[in-house]
């Protein structure tokens, strides 16, 4: 089951990114609600993986190959949706998971039958040209290792707790581990989507078992509080740094909703 | 290699190409040995799996929880120290060692738990030759990233 497990991760990677590199609002929009779908794929796998006492982990085998245009894109996820119908389970959550999966593959099939959703892919340019925004080159160095950082963390923060979320028998643990998953998906898109912008897109580094498996919730906690205050204080030295207010209102924005998270976070204390 | 490495301004095109895509990254099957280098006070870890033929490095994977001057610095090592000798290894570090200086101090740090892990995965097979059982060596670096100047790791 760790396979399928495996493969789910994979596949809600390769969605999410699909939709960051895609600039169309709706097709990015539609596949990022499919991302949330597998990801639930996945939270529901891994409930099953423990009641048959069995285990998984997050290792993956993938690349974020860097496509040029839209059709590239949804291609290779079509060939990745097809290749992972066969190892699903064969029960009722298999079934389930098997009928979102055709329903994605129709709709990637209706967008490869028009040629005027084939546009460029400027995701991957490595151009670093944010917007129209004519920003200096020290500021775009200061946001491009931002974003590196904070993309990975935020995706290291989600896997982080849906595994203690999978584990827990407490409700408000339980609670708090879905707002703490809920705000840094949309952390992770919002960084993901700036990268796309800047021609910087790319996959955050899989994660060491040395990251995830918790021993001592406590001190995790509180080492997790440490690392909240740290982000608080990158978003404002990014937010005082970068003299755009647009971007500015934005890390501020984040700024304040990383203090809510230390209050959650004090709860699982 | 490491002449490129000028962060956070002036980021060059191959930096950029480490950090979308860092070099050897992940863990290994069936490493010779294994080492870890860990800040104790930010719990920043780097993960060195290296297998060895003989003196060869016939292959290496790291991975950590750190920032991104850490992995950048762990893709161009590793990319360094690949089917080289150890010998050849050592000295890379010396060389790096004395590159370090254009860094800031958090960046000599990060330089330095990579570094640590790769010599704590060395130790490992030392250690295995001499007939001692361990899964993996470990070396708790003096200096945190929180701090300002980089020091030397302890056992």
């Amino acid at each position: 089951m760790n396979k399928v497990f495996q493969k789910k991760h994979e596949l809600w990677l390769s969605i999410s990114f699909a939709s960051y590199a895609i600039k169309d609002e709706a097709i990015k929009s539609k596949l990022y609600d499919f991302s949330q779908i597998a990801f639930r794929h996945m939270k529901w796998l891994s409930s099953e993986i423990l009641k048959a006492n069995g285990n998984y982990n997050y290792d993956r085998d993938m690349m974020l190959y860097k496509r040029e245009n839209v059709f590239e894109i949804l291609e290779a996820l079509k060939d990745e949706v097809k290749n992972i119908q066969g190892i699903y389970p064969d029960n009722v959550l298999g079934g389930r998971i098997k009928t979102d999966d055709a329903y994605l593959l129709e709709y990637i099939s209706t967008l490869l039958k028009d040629e005027n959703n084939n546009k460029p892919i400027t995701a991957f340019n490595m151009q670093r040209k944010f917007l129209d925004k004519n920003l200096p080159q020290d500021q775009i160095d200061a946001l491009t290792m931002f974003l590196f950082d904070e993309s990975y963390k935020e995706y290291e923060l989600i896997l982080v707790y849906a595994y203690m979320q999978a584990r827990t028998k407490d409700i408000t643990q339980f609670d708090v581990f879905q707002d703490l998953i809920d705000e840094s998906h949309f952390h992770l898109k919002s960084f993901a989507n700036m990268m796309t912008e800047l021609g910087i897109l790319a996959l955050p580094r899989q994660l060491h078992e040395m990251t995830y498996i918790v021993d001592d919730l406590d001190q995790f906690i509180k080492d997790g509080i440490a690392e909240e205050e740290a982000a608080k204080e990158m978003c404002k030295e990014l937010s005082d740094a970068i003299k755009d207010e647009e971007l500015s209102k934005f890390f501020d924005f984040i700024n304040f909703q990383e203090n809510y998270h230390i209050k959650l976070m004090q709860k699982l204390l | 290699m490491f002449e490129n490495v000028k962060m956070p301004e002036g980021m060059s095109a191959e930096t950029l190409e480490h950090l979308m895509n860092p070099k050897n990254y992940g863990k290994l099957e069936n490493p010779s040995c294994i080492g870890v280098a860990l800040d104790e006070k930010t719990k920043e870890y780097v993960i060195f799996y290296t297998l060895l033929d003989g003196d060869i490095i016939k292959d290496v994977r790291f991975a950590t929880n750190g920032c991104q001057d850490t992995v950048v610095i762990g893709s161009m090592f590793s990319e360094m120290i690949k089917n080289n000798d150890t010998e050849y290894a050592n000295g890379a570090i010396e060389k790096m060692h004395k590159r370090l200086g254009v860094m800031t101090p958090q960046q000599q740090i990060c330089a330095e738990i990579v570094f640590s892990a790769f010599l704590a995965s060395l130790k490992n097979f030392e250690n295995l030759q001499a007939g001692k059982e361990e899964e993996l060596h470990l070396f708790k670096m003096k200096e945190s990233c929180e701090a300002e100047n980089m020091g030397n790791n302890d056992e």
